[in-house]
């Protein structure tokens, strides 16, 4: 809603969007195609063929190509285009997709997957192992690609046969399926890649292999997609899917104006219901409103520069117990949706802990008593926010007022987003930024490369060996449970007796639909899957 | 690109000073008006920490969006900040960006217009082309483009806002200076042998100073409008600090909730201001200017 | 005359020059790094600087200069960093949205101040003129991102059935009645601002043609009143407004960046408004100078339309 279009921003978003309580409402939860055993529509309405359904997202995409993508919002169309090769359930379990089953070797170095022998991409060249491999060597090779970080742990990708891929690991790395869930495991047909060029990114028609097909494309405007009649996916009574003939999806960037379009019928659903109108849209009876906690998160974030204020980790504990995050939450911009956060790990990740409650409520004296344990004088920072954005700016200023209270001042400076991205990733700023990040379904995705020493978006270069030690056996590790334990220790660390930054809430899923909507699941990471969708007429 | 049209170069008849203005001022009714418009827009900023009941950065989430009442005559925001006296505040930021912007304005432009009118040649050609093409510019696109590159802060606006007025004064100036050039007077005192930048200042400048006090007036007005639109698009003052276009733009998000009176205190605050100088220049250019009063 | 349009053809090109070496130096003073954006969520150090010597951006200055001026006059504006779509088509997409929008306004705008400017001018100095152009002196003061969020609460939140949306944009050949109901809000707002310019136009030109002897020569021969200002004063008139309705491109250039942005119309300037920001060069030079080219265009027309209009005016004085 800025005038500039700052919420656009993504995966790095400054906190636009701010989360909720978790009130699982999956009531349909296992709800996923692929004859793997999912249910689709609910007991004893038998679920229809055909229609329209347009969905609206939260603002423009920028980019189809999965290689290049860098914005949250891309990802809106490319689930209904593009088949990856696995996917999650709503709770965060993996499933098998265009792979319908995986080994590990005991070493944890080699997976090896078998894959879909019955799925052709919209240009009609079949998938195969030798496509996979094309992909997958394509994101991590690539000059420019921005899946090279996520696939680095990747030594060789061998197609072994059509229906068998092979890839070796440099090092054991427990996260690495969930890396296959989305963008880096999307399969796109070669022809119909090398064909676009340059101009692919906008105009990628054909390439996917998912079970709608993108057939117009109108930047700022509505992406329109047809049924895939020949998609394999069915759902778990035996229904061919999708049921529908057509999905449209949208970019209407003012939450007002989203809302209007839904309560109009223009629209018949959304992700993105701003908080303070949520208690509208759940007395709306012909609206459905469903919110489950997300995976994402937002917080703030020391910058480390010369003069580091925060180089004394006390202080940024100072500010962590200073703050009121129940009102951050409640009477900040979000208004409630979403939940409060003391670290990185959510309730959807398998390690969350919901007994880890470090700072429940603000400890103003006990913040003064640890600035004047430091004994450098008042503790006074700069807050970098970036500039358009009217939800943060008043959310910043409400933090301020908070932090006031412990006699911290926090001075607010508005940049553009790109200047501060800059600021912080050379160590320039001495203050803070607010920093939301989307989530990724293994706790991996929330954690490593914010706290280990020297990864590239830790800007506070903190680094803490037993942080580190853990984290790498986080990684290694096979087992769940050993991970678990390894995170919430870690997490133990890095939020409380030696702190990072300071989380503060956790993202919600949203989505609301109109009554006649079916079939239609909140996922954590917040993106639409459309294949289950039917309309009850 | 050729002027539209040139306000006609017309000085002030110098009778007794204290007679010469009631005699203008009774001339001029609307003068009266402008004026004391105008007043009360300085009252308001200058004394905005004595008028302001409430102090205007202080958050009090409990109150947060309060309809207008005795106690908060414009209601509060989402903060739970007094809308009154953040409008009384806001004042400061608009008319200081108004004034400085223009000044920016008004000083490059005009010396520009001096020289180039009065040189002619080569650096007259130059100058031209850079001010068509400053012209050629969609205003607020440059005034965005620059305050974004220095810095989303209150002080770049300002610059960016006088660089967007410098056109107007340099044409202004320029065709005055052209027009008055030729004149005997001027060629008069060449002819003694007074300096170029006496002629330009003794008897250039306050032929041409009518006209510039009425493009002075409206460019207040734009000046102001403008810092609001960039304000309102987030590259005005930093928060907390009050300003009229960021207030606006908090609101919006509130528009469907019906929470109007968030907007509606800076948004008649802009109006006021903007009409006032509008309606100044207005009266200014009618008054100072007996051609244009004629068919006005 | 043709000699004329030449010449004035051929001053444009140094100044279109000025106009892109302009905004090329502006946004690249910004002290951000475009390629931070571009280079995905976990940009690490190779990449980014893979990226940056991709879009060319590890050279000086006067070589990307060079560079992107070779390539803009074959008419290839590049490609935006953000979505990689060609820029050239970026605006093609986008300028008949704007046009179409100022279009819009400039109606409503030329139509109001004729009707108004007319009877202000007849009945001049009466309370109907001091009232109207009160009005209109108050309607360029309003800030028009207010007016326009006025408009879109008045529409979506208290006037029932949403005869006009709160924003958005339907292409013409999608629904042509959708388009034009979305496109009522934003062109009222654009149309206010210059309303009461052109009112002031229209009114001091009839009033001035009111004192001209054939007026007078008209009425002699009896006219009626009615037939006097139709056909002579008005049409008469009509010259300045000829004028006004070039000025004003540079004016719904202006209009159309805050209208668009506050009714999320895909437009140029709203397409302005989020590239400046994120950096993303192409398109701002790209955008800046289409602008700049039409404006200038269209003052150019504007100056050979009057002349065709109005036998006075000479070629030889206009480069004043």
């Amino acid at each position: 809603m800025g005038g500039f279009g700052m919420a656009r921003r993504s995966a790095w978003r400054f906190t636009a969007i701010f989360a909720v309580l978790a009130i699982l409402l999956s009531a349909c939860a296992s709800n996923t195609p692929g004859g793997t055993g999912a249910t689709s529509a609910p007991a004893g309405a038998k679920a229809a063929y055909g229609g329209s359904v347009t969905f609206a997202m939260n603002s423009d995409i920028t980019n189809m190509d999965p290689m290049l993508s860098g914005l949250f919002v891309d990802r809106h169309l490319m689930y209904a285009m593009y088949d990856s090769l696995v996917r999650v359930t709503p709770k965060g379990e993996i499933i098998p997709w265009l792979a319908t089953k995986w080994t590990v070797s005991p070493d944890g170095k080699t997976y090896t997957f078998t894959l879909r022998t019955d799925v052709k991409y919209h240009d009609g060249s079949a998938f195969d192992a030798a496509s996979a491999k094309w992909n997958l060597d394509r994101y991590r090779s690539t000059k420019g690609s921005a899946r090279v970080g996520e696939l680095a742990p990747i030594d060789t990708v061998t197609a072994v046969d059509a229906a068998t891929l092979k890839v070796d690991l440099k090092t054991p790395f427990a996260p690495f399926l969930s890396v296959l869930i989305d963008r880096s495991g999307m399969m796109l047909s070669q022809k119909t890649v090398e064909a676009g060029g340059a101009d692919f990114t906008r105009k990628a028609f054909n390439a996917g292999s998912g079970p709608f097909i993108l057939t117009e494309a109108v930047k700022d405007d509505h992406y329109t997609f047809k049924k895939n009649p020949s998609w394999w996916g069915t759902a778990a009574n035996g229904d061919k899917l999708p049921y529908l003939d057509q999905v449209i999806i949208k970019p209407i960037t003012d939450g007002d104006v989203r809302l209007t379009n839904v309560r109009t019928g223009q629209v018949q659903a959304t992700n993105a219901v701003t908080g303070k109108d949520v208690p509208t849209v759940k007395g709306d009876s012909t609206l459905v409103y469903q919110e489950i906690a997300g995976i994402g998160n937002n917080s703030l974030y020391p910058n480390e520069a010369a003069g580091f204020i925060f180089s004394d980790h006390r202080l940024v504990k100072a500010v962590s117990m200073a703050i009121d995050r129940n009102e951050l939450l409640n009477k900040g911009p979000a208004q409630g949706v979403g939940s409060v956060a003391f670290g990185p790990i959510a309730p959807s990740h398998f390690a969350f802990d919901p007994n880890f409650k470090p700072y429940a409520a603000p400890d103003i004296a006990g913040a003064k008593k640890l600035v004047a344990d430091v004994g450098k004088g008042p503790l006074k920072f700069e807050l970098l926010v970036s500039s358009g954005d009217a939800a943060t700016l008043q959310f910043a200023q409400l933090m301020q007022s908070q932090l006031a209270k412990a006699d911290i001042t926090m001075d607010i400076k508005t940049l553009l987003f790109n200047e501060i991205v800059l600021q912080q990733n050379d160590h320039k700023h001495l203050g803070m930024t607010l920093i939301g990040w989307s989530g990724r379904v293994d706790p991996d995705g929330n954690v490593y490369d914010f706290v280990y020493t020297g990864r590239p978006n830790n800007a506070a270069s903190y680094s803490n060996k037993s942080v580190d030690a853990l984290l790498d056996d986080s990684r290694t590790a096979t087992d769940q449970a050993k991970r678990k334990d390894d995170f919430q220790k870690a997490q133990q660390t890095f939020v409380v007796d030696d702190p990072a930054m300071i989380w503060y809430s956790y993202n919600a899923a949203q989505l609301l639909t109109a009554k006649n909507v079916q079939g239609f699941n909140v996922f954590p990471d917040q993106l639409p899957r459309f294949e289950t969708v039917w309309l009850q007429k | 690109m050729s002027e539209v049209a040139l306000p006609v170069v017309v000085s002030l008849q110098k009778p007794g000073r204290v007679s010469s203005i009631r005699y203008f001022l009774r001339r001029n009714p609307r003068m009266i008006v402008g004026g004391v418009l105008l007043f009360i827009l300085l009252f308001m900023a200058a004394f905005a920490p004595f008028i302001a009941p409430y102090d205007p950065i202080k958050v009090n989430i409990a109150d947060q969006l309060q309809p207008p009442s005795f106690q908060h005559w414009l209601g509060t925001d989402d903060l739970g900040r007094d809308v009154f006296s953040r409008v009384l505040w806001g004042s400061r930021v608009s008319l200081s960006v108004g004034v400085i912007s223009v000044s920016i304005g008004f000083l490059v432009g005009v010396s520009i217009g001096l020289l180039a009118g009065y040189l002619g040649g080569t650096f007259d050609l130059l100058a031209m082309r850079v001010i068509d093409a400053l012209l050629a510019f969609p205003a607020l696109v440059l005034a965005i483009a620059i305050t974004a590159s220095l810095g989303p802060q209150i002080q770049n606006a300002m610059i960016a806002i006088g660089v967007v007025a410098i056109p107007g004064y340099a044409r202004l100036t320029r065709g005055q200076v052209l027009a008055v050039r030729s004149s005997e007077f001027i060629a008069a005192a060449r002819t003694v042998g007074v300096p170029p930048w006496r002629i330009m200042l003794r008897h250039i400048f306050p032929n041409i100073a009518n006209a510039l006090v009425v493009q002075a007036t409206l460019a207040t007005a734009f000046a102001i409008l403008a810092e609001a639109a960039l304000s309102f698009l987030g590259l005005g003052p930093q928060p907390p600090y009050p300003s009229w276009g960021q207030d606006i733009s908090y609101s919006q998000r509130y528009l469907a909730n019906m929470k109007w009176w968030m907007s509606a205190g800076p948004g008649i605050a802009i109006f006021i201001a903007v009409f006032t100088f509008n309606f100044l220049g207005d009266a200014l250019r009618d008054a100072l200017d007996p051609r244009l009063r004629r068919s006005g | 005359m043709t000699r004329y349009i030449l010449r004035r053809l051929l001053l444009m090109i140094p100044v279109a020059f000025l106009v892109t070496i302009g905004i090329f130096v502006i946004i690249r003073i910004a002290p951000g790094d475009p390629v931070l954006t571009y280079a995905g969520e976990n940009p690490d150090p190779v990449t980014i600087a893979a990226v940056r010597a991709d879009l060319g951006l590890d050279r000086p200055l006067p070589v990307q200069y060079a560079a992107w001026l070779s390539r803009a006059v074959q008419g290839d504006l590049g490609r935006s960093f953000q979505t990689h779509q060609r820029v050239t088509e970026a605006i093609i997409e986008r300028l008949p949205v704007t046009f179409e929008l100022g279009v819009a306004a400039i109606l409503i705008s030329v139509t109001l101040a004729l009707l108004i400017g007319t009877i202000s001018a007849i009945k001049r100095n009466s309370a109907v003129d001091l009232v109207t152009t009160s009005v209109t002196l108050a309607g360029v003061s309003f800030p028009n991102f207010y007016l326009g969020l006025l408009l879109i609460l008045l529409f979506a939140y208290v006037v029932p059935g949403h005869i006009f949306p709160p924003g958005g944009f339907t292409p013409f050949a999608t629904d042509p009645g959708d388009n034009l109901r979305r496109l009522v809000l934003p062109a009222i707002t654009v149309a206010t601002a210059s309303l009461a310019v052109n009112l002031r136009q229209v009114r001091s030109s009839l009033l001035d043609v009111f004192g001209q002897d054939y007026m007078r020569t008209a009425r002699a021969k009896g006219l009626h009143e009615r037939a006097v200002i139709v056909r002579h004063a008005l049409k008469n008139a009509l010259i300045p407004v000829v004028t006004i309705i070039g000025i004003q491109i540079g004016a719904i250039i202006e209009g159309a960046i805050i209208t668009e942005t506050i009714f999320f119309i895909p437009g140029i300037g709203r397409l302005a408004v989020q590239a400046i920001p994120s950096q993303d060069y192409p398109v701002v030079q790209g955008v800046v100078l289409v602008s700049a080219l039409s404006f200038m265009l269209s003052t150019l027309a504007v100056d050979v339309l009057y002349a065709f209009l109005d036998p006075r005016i000479s070629f030889g004085s206009a480069e004043a």
